[in-house]
Protein backbone atom coordinates (compact mmCIF):
# COMPACT_ATOMS: atom_id res chain seq x y z
CA UNK A 1 0.00 0.00 0.00
CA UNK A 2 2.82 2.25 0.87
CA UNK A 3 4.57 1.58 -1.91
CA UNK A 4 1.67 2.16 -4.25
CA UNK A 5 1.18 6.00 -3.14
CA UNK A 6 4.90 6.52 -3.09
CA UNK A 7 4.50 5.62 -6.71
CA UNK A 8 1.95 7.16 -7.36
CA UNK A 9 3.22 10.95 -5.76
CA UNK A 10 6.68 10.07 -7.45
CA UNK A 11 4.99 9.90 -10.98
CA UNK A 12 2.61 12.92 -9.61
CA UNK A 13 5.53 15.12 -9.26
CA UNK A 14 7.68 14.11 -12.91
CA UNK A 15 4.69 14.40 -14.43
CA UNK A 16 4.07 17.92 -12.76
CA UNK A 17 8.33 18.78 -13.66
CA UNK A 18 7.60 17.53 -17.04
CA UNK A 19 4.49 19.80 -17.77
CA UNK A 20 6.19 23.27 -16.10
CA UNK A 21 9.28 22.67 -18.30
CA UNK A 22 7.25 21.85 -21.63
CA UNK A 23 6.15 25.49 -20.95
CA UNK A 24 9.32 27.01 -21.37
CA UNK A 25 10.17 28.71 -24.97
CA UNK A 26 12.08 30.13 -27.29
CA UNK A 27 12.21 33.70 -28.80
CA UNK A 28 14.43 34.30 -31.78
CA UNK A 29 14.68 37.41 -33.65
CA UNK A 30 16.58 38.89 -36.43
CA UNK A 31 17.73 42.60 -35.41
CA UNK A 32 18.95 45.83 -37.71
CA UNK A 33 21.22 47.71 -35.71
CA UNK A 34 21.88 51.28 -37.14
CA UNK A 35 23.23 54.72 -36.45
CA UNK A 36 20.77 57.53 -37.23
CA UNK A 37 19.96 61.32 -36.34
CA UNK A 38 16.76 60.54 -34.20
CA UNK A 39 16.72 56.62 -33.26
CA UNK A 40 13.55 54.79 -32.97
CA UNK A 41 12.32 53.72 -29.54
CA UNK A 42 13.66 50.41 -28.67
CA UNK A 43 11.44 47.55 -29.00
CA UNK A 44 10.35 46.41 -25.52
CA UNK A 45 11.91 42.40 -26.08
CA UNK A 46 15.20 44.28 -25.95
CA UNK A 47 14.59 46.82 -23.40
CA UNK A 48 16.41 44.89 -20.87
CA UNK A 49 19.68 44.47 -22.41
CA UNK A 50 19.31 47.79 -25.27
CA UNK A 51 21.81 50.24 -23.02
CA UNK A 52 24.16 46.78 -23.41
CA UNK A 53 23.77 46.70 -26.74
CA UNK A 54 24.54 50.44 -27.41
CA UNK A 55 27.75 50.08 -25.55
CA UNK A 56 28.46 46.70 -27.16
CA UNK A 57 27.79 47.35 -30.84
CA UNK A 58 28.07 51.04 -30.75
CA UNK A 59 25.00 51.74 -32.95
CA UNK A 60 22.21 53.90 -31.41
CA UNK A 61 19.10 52.20 -32.82
CA UNK A 62 17.72 48.43 -33.05
CA UNK A 63 14.63 47.38 -35.30
CA UNK A 64 13.05 44.06 -35.21
CA UNK A 65 13.31 42.69 -38.55
CA UNK A 66 11.17 39.19 -37.73
CA UNK A 67 10.71 37.28 -35.02
CA UNK A 68 9.64 33.62 -34.01
CA UNK A 69 8.59 31.91 -30.73
CA UNK A 70 8.31 28.19 -30.16
CA UNK A 71 8.28 25.91 -27.50
CA UNK A 72 11.06 24.19 -26.53
CA UNK A 73 11.57 20.26 -24.78
CA UNK A 74 14.43 18.31 -23.88
CA UNK A 75 16.33 16.47 -26.81
CA UNK A 76 13.61 17.95 -29.16
CA UNK A 77 15.07 19.42 -32.59
CA UNK A 78 13.26 22.88 -33.96
CA UNK A 79 13.12 24.92 -36.84
CA UNK A 80 13.47 28.81 -35.64
CA UNK A 81 12.66 31.06 -38.48
CA UNK A 82 12.15 34.73 -37.34
CA UNK A 83 12.80 35.86 -41.36
CA UNK A 84 13.26 34.36 -44.76
CA UNK A 85 16.71 34.68 -45.31
CA UNK A 86 17.65 33.55 -41.63
CA UNK A 87 16.73 30.59 -39.76
CA UNK A 88 18.18 28.15 -36.91
CA UNK A 89 18.16 24.69 -36.08
CA UNK A 90 17.78 24.36 -32.62
CA UNK A 91 18.63 21.29 -29.94
CA UNK A 92 17.99 22.02 -26.06
CA UNK A 93 19.38 20.32 -23.66
CA UNK A 94 18.10 21.01 -19.62
CA UNK A 95 21.42 22.62 -18.51
CA UNK A 96 22.59 21.46 -14.97
CA UNK A 97 25.07 24.32 -14.34
CA UNK A 98 23.95 26.68 -11.19
CA UNK A 99 23.93 29.44 -13.02
CA UNK A 100 21.95 28.45 -15.90
CA UNK A 101 18.97 28.34 -13.36
CA UNK A 102 17.18 25.71 -15.17
CA UNK A 103 17.71 27.10 -18.85
CA UNK A 104 19.22 25.31 -21.59
CA UNK A 105 22.70 24.10 -23.69
CA UNK A 106 21.35 24.28 -27.31
CA UNK A 107 23.50 23.09 -29.97
CA UNK A 108 22.41 25.90 -32.58
CA UNK A 109 22.91 25.86 -36.57
CA UNK A 110 22.56 29.35 -38.40
CA UNK A 111 22.10 29.31 -41.69
CA UNK A 112 21.52 32.25 -44.03
CA UNK A 113 20.13 31.65 -47.73
CA UNK A 114 20.49 27.51 -47.26
CA UNK A 115 24.04 27.98 -46.55
CA UNK A 116 25.44 27.22 -42.77
CA UNK A 117 27.40 29.78 -41.10
CA UNK A 118 28.23 28.59 -37.90
CA UNK A 119 27.40 25.65 -35.56
CA UNK A 120 27.45 26.18 -31.80
CA UNK A 121 26.81 25.12 -28.48
CA UNK A 122 25.67 27.95 -25.71
CA UNK A 123 24.16 27.71 -22.42
CA UNK A 124 21.03 29.84 -21.94
CA UNK A 125 19.90 30.94 -18.37
CA UNK A 126 16.43 32.53 -18.38
CA UNK A 127 15.86 35.52 -20.03
CA UNK A 128 19.76 36.16 -20.69
CA UNK A 129 19.75 36.63 -24.24
CA UNK A 130 22.52 35.64 -26.78
CA UNK A 131 23.46 37.62 -29.65
CA UNK A 132 25.11 36.64 -32.87
CA UNK A 133 26.84 38.84 -35.10
CA UNK A 134 25.54 38.56 -38.22
CA UNK A 135 26.59 40.19 -42.35
CA UNK A 136 26.69 43.86 -42.45
CA UNK A 137 24.12 44.92 -44.75
CA UNK A 138 23.30 48.25 -46.49
CA UNK A 139 21.16 49.48 -44.27
CA UNK A 140 23.18 48.87 -41.22
CA UNK A 141 24.18 45.49 -38.88
CA UNK A 142 22.66 42.37 -38.60
CA UNK A 143 22.05 40.76 -35.32
CA UNK A 144 20.84 37.42 -34.60
CA UNK A 145 19.21 37.15 -30.99
CA UNK A 146 18.34 34.20 -29.23
CA UNK A 147 16.44 33.96 -25.43
CA UNK A 148 14.75 31.24 -23.57
CA UNK A 149 11.69 32.26 -21.79
CA UNK A 150 10.48 30.92 -18.77
CA UNK A 151 6.69 30.13 -18.39
CA UNK A 152 5.06 32.86 -17.52
CA UNK A 153 3.34 32.67 -14.17
CA UNK B 1 -14.34 75.14 84.71
CA UNK B 2 -11.02 72.80 84.80
CA UNK B 3 -11.29 68.81 83.08
CA UNK B 4 -11.17 66.17 85.20
CA UNK B 5 -7.82 65.19 83.77
CA UNK B 6 -6.34 69.04 85.13
CA UNK B 7 -8.01 67.94 88.17
CA UNK B 8 -6.98 63.98 88.34
CA UNK B 9 -3.04 65.35 87.61
CA UNK B 10 -3.57 67.78 90.07
CA UNK B 11 -5.21 65.70 92.47
CA UNK B 12 -2.04 63.20 91.68
CA UNK B 13 0.41 65.66 92.65
CA UNK B 14 -1.42 66.87 95.99
CA UNK B 15 -2.57 70.31 94.62
CA UNK B 16 -6.11 70.23 95.48
CA UNK B 17 -7.39 71.19 99.41
CA UNK B 18 -10.20 72.37 100.70
CA UNK B 19 -13.59 71.49 99.16
CA UNK B 20 -12.08 71.39 96.02
CA UNK B 21 -10.15 68.22 97.28
CA UNK B 22 -13.34 66.27 98.97
CA UNK B 23 -15.57 67.29 95.66
CA UNK B 24 -13.01 65.61 93.62
CA UNK B 25 -12.26 62.72 95.55
CA UNK B 26 -15.82 61.98 95.93
CA UNK B 27 -15.95 61.98 91.95
CA UNK B 28 -13.21 60.10 92.19
CA UNK B 29 -14.85 57.29 94.09
CA UNK B 30 -18.19 57.14 91.57
CA UNK B 31 -16.59 56.98 87.98
CA UNK B 32 -13.21 54.46 89.11
CA UNK B 33 -12.87 53.89 92.53
CA UNK B 34 -10.13 50.84 91.98
CA UNK B 35 -7.58 53.25 90.33
CA UNK B 36 -7.93 55.58 93.03
CA UNK B 37 -5.13 53.70 95.79
CA UNK B 38 -2.74 52.78 92.89
CA UNK B 39 -2.95 56.47 91.51
CA UNK B 40 -2.58 57.99 94.90
CA UNK B 41 0.59 55.26 95.21
CA UNK B 42 2.16 56.69 91.78
CA UNK B 43 1.63 60.53 93.48
CA UNK B 44 3.54 59.55 96.90
CA UNK B 45 6.01 57.78 94.40
CA UNK B 46 6.76 60.76 92.51
CA UNK B 47 6.41 63.28 95.24
CA UNK B 48 9.35 61.53 97.52
CA UNK B 49 11.86 60.68 94.15
CA UNK B 50 11.37 63.98 92.29
CA UNK B 51 14.38 64.46 91.53
CA UNK B 52 16.21 62.50 88.68
CA UNK B 53 19.82 61.14 89.09
CA UNK B 54 22.67 63.23 87.37
CA UNK B 55 24.11 61.49 84.49
CA UNK B 56 27.71 61.92 83.97
CA UNK B 57 28.06 61.20 81.05
CA UNK B 58 24.97 61.68 79.44
CA UNK B 59 26.10 61.06 75.48
CA UNK B 60 27.49 57.46 76.30
CA UNK B 61 23.92 56.35 78.30
CA UNK B 62 22.35 57.99 75.48
CA UNK B 63 24.71 55.62 72.69
CA UNK B 64 24.16 52.50 75.05
CA UNK B 65 20.25 53.19 74.99
CA UNK B 66 20.13 53.65 71.35
CA UNK B 67 22.35 50.67 70.58
CA UNK B 68 20.26 48.46 72.97
CA UNK B 69 17.14 49.47 70.98
CA UNK B 70 18.98 48.95 67.65
CA UNK B 71 19.89 45.68 68.59
CA UNK B 72 16.27 44.56 69.96
CA UNK B 73 14.45 45.93 67.01
CA UNK B 74 16.92 44.71 63.75
CA UNK B 75 15.97 47.05 60.57
CA UNK B 76 14.46 44.57 57.97
CA UNK B 77 17.08 43.93 55.27
CA UNK B 78 16.59 44.31 52.10
CA UNK B 79 15.99 41.83 49.44
CA UNK B 80 17.96 42.74 46.46
CA UNK B 81 16.90 40.68 43.83
CA UNK B 82 16.72 41.21 39.43
CA UNK B 83 12.75 40.03 39.37
CA UNK B 84 11.98 42.91 36.74
CA UNK B 85 8.17 43.55 35.65
CA UNK B 86 7.36 42.74 32.32
CA UNK B 87 6.62 45.72 31.06
CA UNK B 88 10.65 46.88 32.38
CA UNK B 89 11.74 43.60 30.46
CA UNK B 90 9.77 44.59 27.33
CA UNK B 91 11.23 47.95 27.83
CA UNK B 92 14.90 46.79 28.32
CA UNK B 93 14.61 44.20 25.13
CA UNK B 94 13.14 46.99 22.82
CA UNK B 95 16.32 49.16 23.89
CA UNK B 96 18.92 46.92 23.28
CA UNK B 97 17.60 45.89 20.01
CA UNK B 98 17.37 49.12 18.70
CA UNK B 99 21.56 49.87 20.18
CA UNK B 100 22.14 46.18 18.53
CA UNK B 101 21.09 47.87 15.00
CA UNK B 102 22.21 50.86 15.24
CA UNK B 103 25.72 49.66 16.14
CA UNK B 104 25.27 47.07 12.97
CA UNK B 105 24.49 49.60 10.64
CA UNK B 106 27.12 51.96 11.66
CA UNK B 107 30.18 49.58 12.39
CA UNK B 108 29.07 45.96 10.45
CA UNK B 109 27.06 47.28 7.70
CA UNK B 110 29.31 49.71 5.44
CA UNK B 111 31.98 47.10 5.29
CA UNK B 112 29.46 44.49 3.92
CA UNK B 113 30.11 44.68 -0.10
CA UNK B 114 26.51 44.80 -1.37
CA UNK B 115 26.53 42.02 -3.77
CA UNK B 116 25.39 43.28 -7.80
CA UNK B 117 22.31 40.92 -8.71
CA UNK B 118 23.06 40.19 -12.26
CA UNK B 119 21.21 37.23 -13.40
CA UNK B 120 22.19 37.46 -17.20
CA UNK B 121 24.14 34.44 -18.00
CA UNK B 122 24.52 33.14 -21.60
CA UNK B 123 28.21 31.11 -21.97
CA UNK B 124 28.89 29.99 -25.61
CA UNK B 125 30.83 26.32 -25.07
CA UNK B 126 31.94 25.59 -28.60
CA UNK B 127 31.83 27.12 -32.43
CA UNK B 128 33.09 25.85 -35.25
CA UNK B 129 32.09 27.70 -39.50
CA UNK B 130 32.02 25.40 -42.35
CA UNK B 131 33.61 28.29 -44.71
CA UNK B 132 37.48 28.76 -44.31
CA UNK B 133 36.33 32.60 -44.80
CA UNK B 134 34.38 32.59 -42.31
CA UNK B 135 35.32 33.23 -38.41
CA UNK B 136 33.17 33.33 -35.45
CA UNK B 137 34.73 34.10 -32.05
CA UNK B 138 32.72 34.19 -29.03
CA UNK B 139 32.86 37.72 -26.99
CA UNK B 140 31.84 38.18 -23.40
CA UNK B 141 32.27 41.73 -22.16
CA UNK B 142 32.32 41.44 -18.40
CA UNK B 143 31.74 45.02 -17.84
CA UNK B 144 28.15 45.36 -19.81
CA UNK B 145 26.97 41.35 -18.68
CA UNK B 146 26.45 40.35 -22.80
CA UNK B 147 27.50 37.61 -24.68
CA UNK B 148 27.75 37.53 -28.45
CA UNK B 149 28.79 35.34 -31.06
CA UNK B 150 31.05 37.28 -33.40
CA UNK B 151 30.84 36.33 -37.05
CA UNK B 152 33.51 37.74 -38.78
CA UNK B 153 34.18 37.36 -42.85
CA UNK B 154 30.29 37.34 -44.27
CA UNK B 155 29.57 38.92 -47.26
CA UNK B 156 28.41 42.91 -47.15
CA UNK B 157 24.35 42.21 -47.85
CA UNK B 158 23.88 45.66 -50.72
CA UNK B 159 20.80 47.83 -50.14
CA UNK B 160 18.82 45.67 -53.10
CA UNK B 161 19.14 43.20 -51.02
CA UNK B 162 15.42 42.73 -49.30
CA UNK B 163 15.76 41.59 -45.75
CA UNK B 164 12.18 41.13 -45.32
Amino acid sequence: MTVKILRSALFLILLASVSARAEDKIWSAVVIASNVGTPREAPTQLLPVINRLKRVFGYNQFEILGSTTTTIDDQVERWLIPTEHFWLNVKARHASAKEARGGYLLNLQLFHDKRQLVETEAKLAPDSPLFIRGPLHARGQILIVLQVQPPAN
Amino acid sequence: MKTFEERYTAWIDGKLSGSELACFERELDATAPPDKASAQQLGDLLRHHSDAPALPNADFFTHQIMHRIASENPEPQRRRSWSWSIPRLAWAGALSLLLAGALFKTIILPDVPKPVVDPYFAEIVDVRTFDPNISATPVYNPKDNVTVLWIEGLDYLPASYKLQ
